[in-house]
Parts: C-alpha cells; structure tokens; sequence
C-alpha cells in the first residue's frame, strides 16, 4: 500500500537521534505547561516561533506536534488531583477524576486517563494516517445550521451533570451562557456585557471560570472550614489499576477515540463538545451509574480518550487542506509560513517529508507521553501529600501565573477571584458548578451558529429541518428526549403477566 | 535553541538602563528597540514585530530587542498600556495597523491613534474575493449582478463582523449601491473556519486577506474573482475590484508607531531605522517569503494616511451600523 | 406544621433575580444593528428570561423552607482573613495601583506579591511558621518567574526583585 511506504518513510525521518530529541523535549514541554492552568499549546508554540530561524522544518514541526499533544496528556494531570483544569478540555475528566482522588484513588485516575490518551492519541494518529480524506470532507459538508444542531444534542445529553436539581443546575447553566456572552459580538460587532471594561472586549477566558470555581472556590472552601480540611489531609495511597478498573475502562477509552477524532476534525467541532458527550454516554452505558458523581472511572476514561482524539483530529484538515481550525494549528501554520511553506491542500504532493514525517513523529511521541507519564503517577500521587498549608499556596501562586501572567491584567486576577467566592457560594447552597463552564463554552457556540445559518438562509427557519444533518442530528435529540418515555409508556400498555392490570 | 544568553543580558541591559538618570538612558537610547505588540502572540502584528527584529538584527541595524505583549480588542487593550508605560521612551515602538482604526472608532475607544507620533508603514496586505469552484458566478460582474439584484441571497464569509473582511464587504455594497447595511454577513472565527465554509459550499463568496486563500486557488478549489489591489498581481490570475467596475481599493496595512511625548530629533531616529530596514535586501527578501507588499511609508506622510484612513473608515462602519 | 422560610435561600433565590434584572438592562443596552438577521440581543434577552424564570423558583423554594445544603459548619473566620489578606496582597501588589498619575503603591511583581500569597494562604490553612513559609514562597516563585519567563518567555509580571534576576 502506498500509504504504508509513506509511512515507513516518515518513521525513517521521525527515528533519527535528532529528532527522537525534538520529540522527546516536545512532549516533555508540552506536558509541563499541560499541567498548568491557562497555559496552552497555543501560546507556548507562539512564543518558540523564533526557533524556526535555526532549526529545519521538520525538527520544527516535530517539536511543535509533541508540545501540542503533550498538553493534551498534561491536562488531566491538575484536573484529578487538585480539581484544577489546566486545559478547557480536560474541564470534565475533573468531574469523576478530583472525586477519585478524594477517595484515595488518584493513581487509578491518573493511570487510566494516560492510558486512554495514549490509546485515544495512536486511534486519532492512525484515524489521519488512512482517513484524513474522508473525514474531512465529512468534515467539510458540516454548515452553521448542523453545528447548531449538534450544540442541541449537546445541551440535552449534558443533563447528565445538571445534578441534584434541575433548577439549581439550570441557574448554573444560564450564568455560565451569561459569562460566555461578554465582550464584542463576533457575527455584528457590538459589545455586550462589558461595562465598559476594555479588557472583557475579548470575552472571558473560560479556564479563569474554571479555575477560579474549582481550585480558587475550593481553597476558600477549605480555608474557612477546619473540619473538613482535615479530612481532606487523609488520602489513602493505590497507585495502579485494578483488574476492575481496566475492565470498566478499555471501552470507553474506544468510544471516546470515535467520539473525539471526527468532531475534533470538524472546522467548528472543537474539543469540549467531544467530552461533554463521552461523560454522558458514559453515564448512560455504565453499569454502575450511581458512581457518577461520586468518582466513576469510565468518567475519566471517556472524556480524557475524547479530548486527546480529537487533538488528533484537529490536525486532519491542517495537514490535509492547510486549514487551520484551531488556535494551536493556526500558529502551527503561521510557523509554515516563516519557512515558506505553503500548507495548503498541496502539502502532502510538495513535502511528503515534511508530512509524513510529522504524521511518524505523532506515534512516536505517544508511546513516549505513555513511558514519561506512567512512571510520573506515583510521583504525582505524592503530590498530594504536602501538606494542606503549602499545597494549596502553590496553587494559589500556579493560578495567579494561569490567569495574569498569560495576559499582564489585573482585571483577569480580579475576575478570577470573583469567580471565587461565586464558586465557595455554589458549593455552599449545593449548586453544581460543571454547568457553569458547559454553559459557557456552549451557550456562545450555539448562538453563533444559529445565527450564521439564519444569515445565510435568509431568516428562514426550515434549514434546521431541510439539511439532512441538521434534521438527523435533531431526530436524535428527539428520540433522546421522547425514548426513554415512549419505552415507559409501552411497557405500561403492555404489562408483563406477573403485574396486576392496573397496578402501574 | 533559542538564544537564551542574548534574551538574557538584553533583559539586563534594559533592567539597569531603567535605573538610569535620565540623560545617559537617553544617551543610548537607540542601542535597543523595544517592541509593544498589542496583540497575542503568533498574529500578524506579532508577526511583524519578529520579521523587524529577525531583518534588523541580520542586517546589523540594531542588535537586541524586547518584545511586550498586551492582547485584546483589536488593540484597544494594549493602546493605552503602551501610551502610559512608554510615554518618553525614545526607543518604544508599537506595531499596529488598520484592523486597530476600526476597533478604536468601532469601540468608541478615547484614545486616537493619532496621538502617537506615527513612524512608518511597513506593509500592505491587500484582499480577495472568492468564490468555491462550483459556483456559478465566474466574475466579479455575476456577483454584483446577483448581489444587486438581492442582497439577501448573497451570503458573505469573512473574519469578525467590524474587521478588515467585513469594512471591504460594505465598501463594496456602497460602491455598487446596496445599502452596507443589507451585506449578509457571516462572520467566522478567522481565516480558517471562513475557508472551511467556502469549501463546503456553505456561503455564496468570502472575503478576506489573499493569503488566507492562496492555497486553495492554487490547488483549483477556490476561485479569484477579484483582489483589492491598486493593480494586478504577479502570478494571481484576477483582476483587481476597479477593472470590474467597483470603484474600492483596500489594504491591510501595518506599521510602526512611537511613544507618546517623544521629541522631533528623537522620532527621526527612530524614522531613520525604518528607513534602513526598508531599504535593506534582507527586508525585501522577507516581504516576498511572507507574501506582504511593502508598502513603505514613513513620519508625516504616515501621519497624514492615517488620518484619511480614520475619515474612511468611520465613514464606512457608520454605513454598517457599527459607528455612530 | 407550619413551613417556615429559610433566609439564606431566599437570598439566593433573590440574587439570581437580581442577575435576571441586571442581565436584562446591560441587554437593553445592546446597540441594535438594523443588519443582523438575527439580533445581537436576541439571545441574551433568552437568558435574561431564563434567570428570571429560575430565580423566581428559587425564590419560591426559599419561602417554602428551602432546601438541603451545607449548613451547620462553623466558618473559620481567620482562615477565611487570611486567605483574603492574601488575595488581596497579590492584586494591589503585583501591578502596583494608581489613580491617575499618582502612584498609591509601586508595582512589585509577580514574586514578592505572589510570596505574600503563598504565606498567607499557609497562615489560612493553620500554619504557624510564617517566616519557613514566606520562604518556601520566596523559592517557589523565583523558581517559577525564571521558568516561566526566562527559558520559555511567558511574561508573567516583572517588578522589583524580577529585575536582578
């Protein structure tokens, strides 16, 4: 097969000590800022563009893919044991993973969250070694209305974190579309929600919601009670998954990789939607669904596979039709340009090396992110044993780095604070806070495609039913929503003998 | 690597050159140039900033650099940092450009653009208008003619909504006679997402700068219908928007802007670098990697553009409904 | 029995009201582009209705006695000053403040406001080596500034210490 010598070509390039290095301290930047709130591939890859005027293309690019998927592994890292996302995508795998921490059982959620990205990370790599073609014009035939769409069946499947009630999580829900609304209007230019604070024309980071909720909530949580705090001191120590733990995760760590890599292809797919689905297919799919909430494994697996999928599938049409649909890949292509390469569809025809390469060099940086990070769960577990007093200084000084170091502005500190003691209130009077980030990464991304498709249909409505995506994807959160009760219904209709006619 | 050692000692140097009286800071005030980037890392304006660093130090004519980043709201964050924290600063410079216009009028902003001495303007990036392959206007003309006919029916991509993309979608509906207002717009999160759109057939045309469709022209995906150019391009089959009758020429301009408070003598230093960039083969050379026109102009004639550009483009965000 | 109102609730009921209201009038105060097909307030008046449905719910479930939450545990008011002292170090310190021209307090940085961030924090959560603390901070945070902006150039804030650096 062609594509296979291509791909023995791009070991060829990718196994060279030179770039072996390049790879090695890719992954091993890359998880580092992984780790830590607010810092992401994006930025840090920015920043290195200058090495692009001493080292040779692929060695660039092979350090940069390594950062990128790196982060992606690093994560979930701070998300499970100190409940502090550092990356929006790993927002959900703090839901299930921080619980299993606080139950003792932080290396099972480490280890299956770096064992699912390398499993999610290889399917995705292999997902665009055969398919990139097909899946991006897969990809491709997705307009605003089936996106919006999608984001419906996202908000129905996401009732699944809505938590003890409906009203409290819904109020979490529409404060966290409220936050994501702030700033100018991306589809007509004005300004919403700003108060005429410059720095919130941007909008709202949405890690400085998350780590202000959990980690910033959460200290001053502990802060002000004693009692618990000392609690939380006693965390019991298993470092490995049980036979049970693989059992329950293997197969999530799969449907994550499918769920993740398409809708990561998608030019407006992202990587949050991805896990928001994996955790409630979870939830529905696990045997032990009352675990959920309380530290469910698969509810790590899932999302964590689905994010590090879609990592994967983001690179699909960069690599395939020079389409940047990711901040990350957008420098990654800035960084093309600075060599004066054109990425574009022509890419694979005028430098298979380069390609093929790169493609090579994400196998091999996966194996390494699984060697460099299964060792580091035991150390990572020890993490927790500092004691409460410093531990939670550290992540006191690791956000304030997250939130006003990324961008020098006290307002993002003041924000960050204020979401703070928002969060220490929520938790107070039992509200969840999951909703809040849900709302706010969903509520924007619904809104913006709905009215894009209404431009472009011209205001008519009928193109949400007329697409056959659109319409499919619509029939699906119908028969979501209805399903579960038309199947009460009939069996109502149709008691089983040992029932009393009537009784139900 | 990167060269930690130089980053190193710059930061030094300028550490104790702070703690200076006045006079000798002065003194040696064009041994480094400090560049204010009002905008994250990895965008165009950071990446001017590093094409000067990178040809200036190259060709000797300066030696260490600082780089500061304020992101946000097209400039409007960073504007005012840079006005209060550098002002008097004889070696700051700010890159900026026609993107930051339209965000200071569209924001209603209260500082100007204006109030910096201006410096130069480097280059130009002018715009395209595509249509996918399959489309069935094959020129200009077949796409105003469907546009004047119903507006509504002709969806446009592009960046932001108040942006470069969106200001020369007006200019154009002014210029054929739609009313700005009428434009429908669709605005998307960069380049990117704008070509995806256009790839799936998702909107009737797009518009945005050449490069972001340079690519997909070439690989027979995307078709040129015209360029805002003042005159035809080498090596890109299409006419520029005057041939076909659209009285528009646009470019996305970018440039260089000092502190405020700076001194006549010490704004022609300044103008004086510029001058040797320009004039230097290494600067072209980096103009034709990165496909930028040079467009160089420098001191008061920069001056007196950017005030006409202020004129225009109040002009047509107010056509937009975006200035008042 | 009677059902008697639960104060605190009804607070929270009353503050998720007072949202709906606010998000209501900043949402008046879109400007309206005649343009848009779909209006840039149209959403955001979809949440105002939809905070002001779920507040008056809570309200309600406020007057009717409530509902099951933390309640009973005693706060720790020190621990909760001290972590506030903290916070409040690091924001007035890291950038300095000033009204207008003139300077109330000089921009320290990133280390020695984040230093009294990390000691306090220590104090909240029951230390009593306040001095072993402001150093364990101290290192911490050097060792963070030149990671951070020294080898990979994130800017995390440069005042007095950062310079010698």
């Amino acid at each position: 097969m062609e594509t296979l010598g291509h791909l023995a070509q791009g070991f060829a390039v990718a196994l060279t000590p030179i770039n072996l290095m390049w790879a090695l301290i890719g992954v091993a930047v890359g998880t580092a800022i992984g780790v830590l709130p607010g810092l992401g591939p994006a930025l840090t890859i920015a920043l290195l563009l200058p090495i692009t005027t001493k080292v040779d293309p692929t060695a660039a690019f092979i350090l940069f893919a390594g950062i990128y998927y790196g982060a992606m592994y690093g994560g979930s890292t701070t998300s499970i044991l100190l409940n502090t996302p550092g990356e929006s995508a790993t927002i959900v795998t703090a839901l299930e993973g921080n619980r299993m921490a606080k139950r003792g059982r932080a290396g099972a959620a480490l280890a299956t969250a770096a064992i699912g990205s390398f499993v999610a990370g290889t399917i995705g790599t292999i997902g665009i070694t055969f398919l990139a073609g097909p899946v991006v014009d897969f990809a491709l035939k997705f307009g605003p209305a089936d996106y919006f769409s999608l984001m419906v069946l996202c908000f129905v499947t996401v009732s699944a974190v809505l938590g003890n009630s409906a009203v409290r999580g819904l109020t979490a829900l529409f404060i966290g579309m409220f936050l994501g609304m702030i700033g100018v209007d991306n589809q007509s230019g004005q300004i919403r929600f700003a108060f005429g604070i410059t720095e919130l024309y941007d909008g709202i980071n949405v890690i400085i919601v998350a780590v202000g909720l959990f980690a910033i909530g959460e200290t001053l949580w502990l802060a002000a009670q004693p009692k618990v705090r000392d609690e939380v001191l006693d965390i019991k120590d298993s470092i490995w998954m049980s036979r049970e733990d693989w059992a329950r995760s293997w197969k999530p760590w799969i449907r994550g990789s499918l769920i993740g890599f398409p809708i990561g292809a998608m030019p407006a797919g992202g990587a949050e939607i991805p896990t928001f689905f994996s955790y409630s297919l979870e939830k529905k799919l696990s045997p032990k669904p009352e675990e959920f909430g309380h530290g469910a494994i698969e509810g790590v697996a899932g999302p964590e596979a689905a994010n590090n999928a879609s990592a994967a599938g983001v690179l699909v049409p960069m690599l395939a039709l020079g389409l940047p649909t990711s901040a990350t890949a957008a420098i990654m292509l800035s960084a093309f340009q600075s060599y004066g390469i054109n990425p574009g569809p022509q890419l694979l025809e005028s430098n298979p090396q380069l390609v093929w390469g790169l493609i090579a060099s994400l196998y091999v940086g996966n194996v390494m992110l699984l060697v460099l990070n299964l060792p580091l769960v035991g150390l990572w577990v020890k993490m927790l044993k500092i004691p409460a007093p410093l531990l939670y200084g550290g992540i006191l000084i690791f956000a304030t780095i997250g939130s006003y170091g990324i961008s020098r502005s006290v307002i993002d500190l003041i924000l960050l604070y204020l979401i703070g003691i928002m969060g220490f209130f929520m938790r107070k009077f039992d509200f969840p806070t999951a909703p809040v980030i849900i709302g706010m990464i969903l509520g924007p991304m619904a809104e913006t495609n709905f009215r894009q498709a209404m431009t472009i249909s011209n205001g008519d409505w009928s193109t949400f039913l007329t697409r056959p995506l659109s319409a499919s994807l619509l029939a699906l959160t119908l028969i979501l929503l209805l399903g579960p009760k038309l199947h009460m219904f009939f069996r109502n209709r149709n008691p089983k003998p040992d029932h009393v006619p009537g009784d139900a | 690597m990167l060269n930690r050692r130089t980053l190193l000692t710059t930061s030094l140097a300028l550490g104790g050159a702070a703690m200076l009286p006045f006079s000798r800071a002065e003194a040696q005030a064009l041994q480094s140039l400090q560049i204010f980037v009002p905008a994250a890392p990895g965008g165009g304006w950071d990446g001017t900033g590093r094409a000067i660093e990178q040809v200036m130090r190259a060709e000797k004519i300066m030696e260490s650099f600082q780089f500061e980043h304020a992101p946000g709201a097209g400039g409007v964050v960073g504007l005012p940092k840079f006005m209060s924290s550098k002002k008097g600063q004889p070696n700051a410079v700010m890159v900026g450009g026609m993107v930051m216009v339209g965000a200071i009028i569209a924001n209603k902003a209260p500082l100007k653009l204006t109030d910096l001495p201006p410096i130069a303007r480097l280059t130009g990036e002018f715009e395209a208008i595509v249509v996918p392959a399959a489309s069935p206007f094959k020129t200009m003309k077949d796409l105003v003619a469907a546009f004047k006919a119903d507006p509504a029916k002709v969806s446009w991509a592009g960046g932001s909504a108040g942006g470069t993309d969106h200001i020369l979608a007006g200019m154009i509906a002014k210029a054929v006679g739609v009313d700005p207002k009428k434009v429908a717009y669709v605005a998307f999160a960069g380049g990117g997402p704008a070509v995806a759109a256009l790839l799936g057939n998702q909107v009737s045309c797009g518009v945005s700068g050449y490069g972001e469709f340079a690519e997909q022209v070439k690989a027979g995906k995307l078709r040129v219908l015209a360029l805002s150019a003042d005159k035809r391009q080498q090596g890109i089959d299409a006419p520029t928007l005057k041939e076909e009758g659209v009285d528009v020429e646009l470019f996305n301009w970018r440039g260089v802007f000092g502190a405020p408070g700076i001194t006549k003598e010490q704004q022609a230093a300044l103008i004086g670098l510029f001058d040797k960039l320009n004039a230097s083969a290494g600067w072209k050379a980096e103009l034709a990697k990165r496909d930028w026109t040079g467009i160089y102009l420098s001191g008061d004639g920069f001056g007196k553009y950017i005030e006409s550009e202020v004129t225009r483009i109040t002009g047509i965000l107010k056509d937009l409904g975006l200035a008042s | 029995m009677t059902i008697r109102p639960a104060l605190p609730e009804l607070f929270v009921g009353l503050g998720v009201l007072a949202l709906a209201a606010l998000v209501g009038w900043a949402t008046a105060a879109i400007p309206q582009s005649t343009y848009a097909r779909i209006s840039p307030a149209a959403f955001p008046w979809a949440i105002t209705a939809g905070l002001a449905a779920l507040g008056a719910l809570l309200t309600i479930e406020g007057l009717r006695g409530g509902w099951e939450h933390d309640e009973g545990t005693v706060l720790d008011l020190p621990g909760i000053l001290w972590l506030g002292t903290g916070l409040a170090a690091n924001l007035l310190l890291i950038d300095g403040l000033s009204i207008g021209e003139t300077v109330i307090l000089p921009r320290m940085g990133f280390i020695i406001a984040s230093t009294i961030l990390f000691a306090c924090t220590a104090r909240a959560f029951g230390s009593r080596r306040f001095l072993r603390d402001l150093a364990f901070g101290l290192v911490l945070t050097i060792v963070a500034y030149i990671g951070f902006d020294r080898v990979l150039g994130y800017q995390i804030g440069s005042g007095i210490i950062e310079r010698f650096l």
